[in-house]
């Protein structure tokens, strides 16, 4: 057909003013932050740390660029990029816009792991780790369960194994913070459970990067395949489908990816359920064009929202807050002005 | 060639620059380097505050929480209106690092609970802002040695000593005094925080720190080792102490009017005192040094016949050595109001 | 290619539907399944399509048994055009159709120009093509029930199994897609399809089979088994069946009788 090859060129363009739009957007919020530097100062200290010649720059202004910024530049792109796919990949297989990437139950595991290990008195690390692993074996469990039990429309069994779970998880959390000495431990599970990138250093960012790579794979190659997958289960079979595999590899890859995010930047809501929704009006229902969209869109969501909680008040405001505060106006006024993602 | 030059740089550099650093080995086995003069320093969190504003209120950067009205009018002047900076404890923080960074600290301070947790986030905001941190055990006993330890950090050994000296004259009273009252002689007593009344600690909890080294019994003991709790109403009527100590003056209200709590002993006895609180904790909150007065204050209150304290005199002479304030009488009296018996 | 049941027992999970049903369809053949509401048709065909695993018996393709083939090949032989339904999400017609391509590429390939012609022949065969960039969620039930037959086409199967795929129709479209039934059937593919008017039974099918509490109870050529005993056994109504004048093909004309229909008070 002849709008083929305008398809193609849709997805090559979009892909590229969004990723030139996504820079510009990060190199403005390097520039903004509690610490004052002007656009050439940061242009400056950009260039003078790339090129290695680092002479006569302000070592203040060095760590506030490259040991503040940067890092917290680059988690919140690669957060919001993997919260919003993983949402626009969930909402697909669940056939539902108000699925967001907790469905599994991959949160409530993540902050299980967290809280635990916050409680145990474990260096950060060993937090993020347990969290990271909370979370793939929170969604591991729901999906256990959801297949163990047959005869019955397996995407529906899923989401009610993971509301089960999810009780169950949230209990555990509910429990340990009754227990947690409220002095020591309780505000850093409650700033935890907010989510927070206060604290993202390079090598947070490098240690989720394999992760967040290996998870978006399965999400880029079934790309086309993920459009059948929305039809439902019996369609798709009939289509040619391996429906089991298939979802498999879809929520290993958004779970992954999610527990990821949330092992360095804690429970950040919204994004997972908004952005796909707002990327869908944008480019329609084709993952082929909503995956990019949703990537770059969710990675400058995350960027603003980050650069606000780092730069509106004198101290750190937790993303939750701030996403469901901007987020949440948008979705309704999304909402009252007709325009619709699905029906 | 390049290289060549980058080493005749950091040669020549190494010749002008004065030798900035001194290992210091911190109360987590750290190792960091302290430059020579410390001037500015940023506190962590409040009982660290407490430490470096007695010790060198000039080299205080800012407050973790702003001070009240109430609280700024027992501060001295020049620290009333320092910045406020928010806790700097990484994940559980809501301080801001570039707020942090544009302070221009020369040593970061933080004293209380060392574990991993704590160590970890030390090593990541230190990695993160290039500032060292140190960590300080901020236990009771060790009052005297953590004045004069921070205090040579700080660079003001004299001021520390005359600190110092003053904690362990406080705690050899203390303990001599305690060596000599009986076991039977000790009171049971309950400490009650938050509106309720009903949030209290555990045997060990650093928040109960003091109720321990004064030698009374907290009967929240009996319901394990730990750190801050909650606890039932029931609990305190089977504990039935003998005194019962109120966090805020709207729990001692509480505790003396509501029938519930009218059958425990303390209420009967009317030995129901709020725990002083301004401009710090005289009790806990925070676990720091400003506790030392407290000791004072429970010696005359637990034991009146064994000590013989002149509590007001010995408000006035801390007050004016530690916090470098001169207290009137009338601010004397709304000190100790509700913190001691009726005459 | 035939598709085969032998001595076929379906059901949903503890559940049996119905039994003992044996069946052949044969390249360029109709069958037609017949039977009241509840009968287990949806059933039947969620089972030959290897959707449901069969209670007893076999399903065979080509002599094969189904469940040797795998989704893929499956679905390159057998096309589904369930009954027409709300969609979630707004893609286009186009792209609807285009899905019918999935069992032609491998998991990770996208659709080629190839593709899109094929999917773009099976619009235009069916008269779709002013369609193409409309949302499916915004055309009427009756395009919708056409798109999903555009997307079975799309598949190139050699058996197209169709449930009740004229249910949703108005008139026009209704012969529209019986006249499409007999033109793919002349060409030699293999139909099988539900419907609950014996009229089109008589138009299109070559063979119809009744499908009466749990049972198969009759198979055979249309002017053999619809017979006015016959539907009177199935839905308890009485017809006439016969030829109207200037036509060719029988058709079926119910008697309205209102006392038996409304329970007596």
């Amino acid at each position: 057909m002849q709008d083929e090859t305008k398809n193609e060129n849709g997805i090559f363009r979009l892909i590229v003013l969004g990723t030139i739009g996504l820079i510009v957007l990060a190199l403005l919020s390097m520039a903004i932050g509690k610490y004052a530097l002007s656009p050439a100062s940061v242009l400056n200290v950009l260039i003078s740390g790339l090129t290695g010649n680092t002479d006569g720059v302000d070592p203040i202004q060095q760590t506030v660029i490259w040991n503040v910024r940067l890092p917290r530049v680059l988690a919140g792109i690669l957060i919001g990029a993997a919260l919003a796919s993983a949402g626009a990949t969930y909402q697909g297989l669940f056939r539902n816009p108000l699925v967001s990437p907790d469905i599994l139950g991959v949160s409530a595991g993540a902050s299980l792991g967290a809280v635990l290990a916050i409680f145990f008195d474990q260096p950060v690390v060993i937090i993020q780790i347990s969290s990271f692993c909370g979370g793939l074996l929170a969604v591991g469990a729901v999906y256990a369960v959801g297949t163990a039990i047959r005869d019955r429309d397996p995407v529906l069994t899923l989401v009610l194994a993971g509301v089960a779970i999810g009780a169950v998880v949230g209990a555990g959390i509910s429990l340990i913070k009754i227990l947690a000495d409220p002095y020591n431990q309780l505000p850093a599970m409650t700033y935890w459970l907010l989510g927070s990138l206060t604290a993202v250093t390079r090598a947070d960012v490098l240690s989720i990067l394999p992760a967040t790579l290996i998870g978006l794979l399965p999400l880029i190659l079934l790309r086309w395949r993920m459009n059948v997958m929305t039809l439902g289960d019996e369609e798709a079979q009939t289509l040619g489908v391996d429906t089991r595999i298939t979802r498999a590899a879809l929520i290993s890859g958004a779970t992954l990816i999610t527990a990821a995010s949330v092992s360095i930047a804690g429970i950040v809501g919204w994004i997972g359920l908004v952005i796909p929704h707002i990327a869908r009006l944008l480019v329609g229902p084709d993952f082929r064009k909503l995956l990019p969209a949703s990537i770059l869109l969710g990675g400058a969501y995350m960027l603003v929202v980050d650069t606000l909680a780092r730069s509106i008040a004198a101290i750190e405001i937790p993303l939750g807050i701030l996403t469901a505060v901007v987020g949440a106006p948008f979705f309704l006024w999304l909402l009252a002005s007709g325009r619709r993602g699905w029906s | 060639m390049s290289r060549l030059l980058a080493l005749t740089i950091a040669f020549l550099f190494a010749l002008i620059a004065p030798s900035f650093a001194r290992p210091f080995t911190d109360a987590g086995g750290r190792t960091v380097e302290i430059p020579d003069h410390v001037t500015r320093v940023l506190t962590a969190g409040p009982p660290a505050s407490v430490l470096v504003y007695v010790l060198a209120p000039d080299k205080l950067t800012g407050w973790v929480r702003e001070p009240s009205a109430q609280e700024k009018e027992f501060l001295m002047p020049a620290v009333r209106d320092l910045p406020t900076f928010g806790r700097l404890t990484g994940q559980g923080g809501t301080a801001n690092m570039e707020a942090v960074l544009a302070a221009k600290p020369d040593l970061i301070v933080d004293v209380g609970t060392v574990n991993a947790t704590y160590i970890s986030l030390a090593d990541k905001v230190q990695a993160q802002t290039g500032i060292p941190y140190v960590l300080i055990d901020g236990s009771f006993a060790k009052t005297p040695e953590t004045l004069r330890q921070v205090g040579d950090l700080l660079g003001v050994s004299a001021r520390a000593g005359e600190l110092a000296t003053y904690a362990e004259t406080g705690l050899k009273t203390l303990n001599d005094g305690l060596a000599k009252i009986p076991a039977a002689d000790r009171p049971k007593v309950y400490y009650g925080r938050g509106p309720e009344g009903l949030e209290t600690g555990l045997a060990g909890s650093i928040n109960l720190e003091i109720l321990e080294a004064v030698g009374a019994a907290n009967v929240a003991a009996a319901a394990g080792k730990g750190g801050l709790t909650n606890v039932s109403l029931e609990q305190v009527l089977g504990w039935n102490p003998d005194i019962i100590l109120a966090a805020s003056p709207k729990f001692a209200a509480t505790a003396k009017s509501d029938a519930g709590w009218a059958n425990i002993a303390a209420v009967k006895a009317g030995k129901v005192y709020t725990t002083p609180s301004l401009p710090f904790g005289w009790f806990d909150s925070p676990p720091g040094i400003n506790r030392l007065l407290g000791v004072s204050w429970l010696e005359a209150l637990l034991y009146p016949k064994a000590f013989n304290v002149d509590l007001k005199s010995d408000t006035k002479s801390f007050f004016k050595l530690f916090y470098q304030v001169d207290l009137s009488d009338a601010q004397l009296d709304s000190l100790l109001k509700g913190a001691t018996p009726k005459p | 290619m035939t598709l085969e049941t032998r001595d076929l027992a379906f059901g949903y999970g503890a559940r049996t539907v119905g039994s003992g049903v044996t069946v052949t369809i044969k390249q360029g053949e109709v069958l037609a399944l017949l039977g009241p509401n509840g009968a287990g048709k949806t059933t039947l065909f969620k089972t030959m399509l290897g959707l449901l695993a069969p209670k007893a018996g076999d399903i065979l393709l080509d002599d094969r048994p189904l469940s040797a083939f795998s989704r893929a090949e499956r679905a390159k032989n057998i096309a589904y055009v369930p009954q027409a339904h709300a969609a979630l999400f707004p893609f286009t017609v186009a792209d609807v159709v285009l899905m019918g391509r999935a069992a032609r590429l491998t998991p990770f390939a996208t659709p080629s120009r190839k593709d899109r012609d094929i999917a773009g022949e099976a619009l235009e065969r069916l008269g779709m093509t002013h369609l193409a960039t409309r949302p499916y969620t915004e055309i009427s039930g009756g395009e919708r029930q056409m798109a999903l037959i555009a997307r079975a086409l799309a598949q190139e199967p050699k058996i197209l199994v169709m449930d009740e795929p004229t249910a949703s129709l108005d008139y026009g479209n209704q012969m529209r897609v019986l006249t499409q039934i007999q033109t793919l059937a002349s060409e030699g593919m293999a139909i099988v399809l539900s419907t609950h008017n014996p009229d089109h039974v008589f138009m299109v099918a070559d063979r119809v089979a009744l499908l009466h509490e749990t049972k198969l109870v009759a198979l055979g050529a249309p002017k053999d088994v619809l017979t006015a005993e016959r539907l009177k056994q199935l839905y308890d109504i009485d017809v006439v069946i016969g030829t109207l004048p200037g036509s060719d093909i029988l058709s079926c004309s119910p008697r309205l009788n209102p006392a038996k229909t409304l329970p007596e008070t």
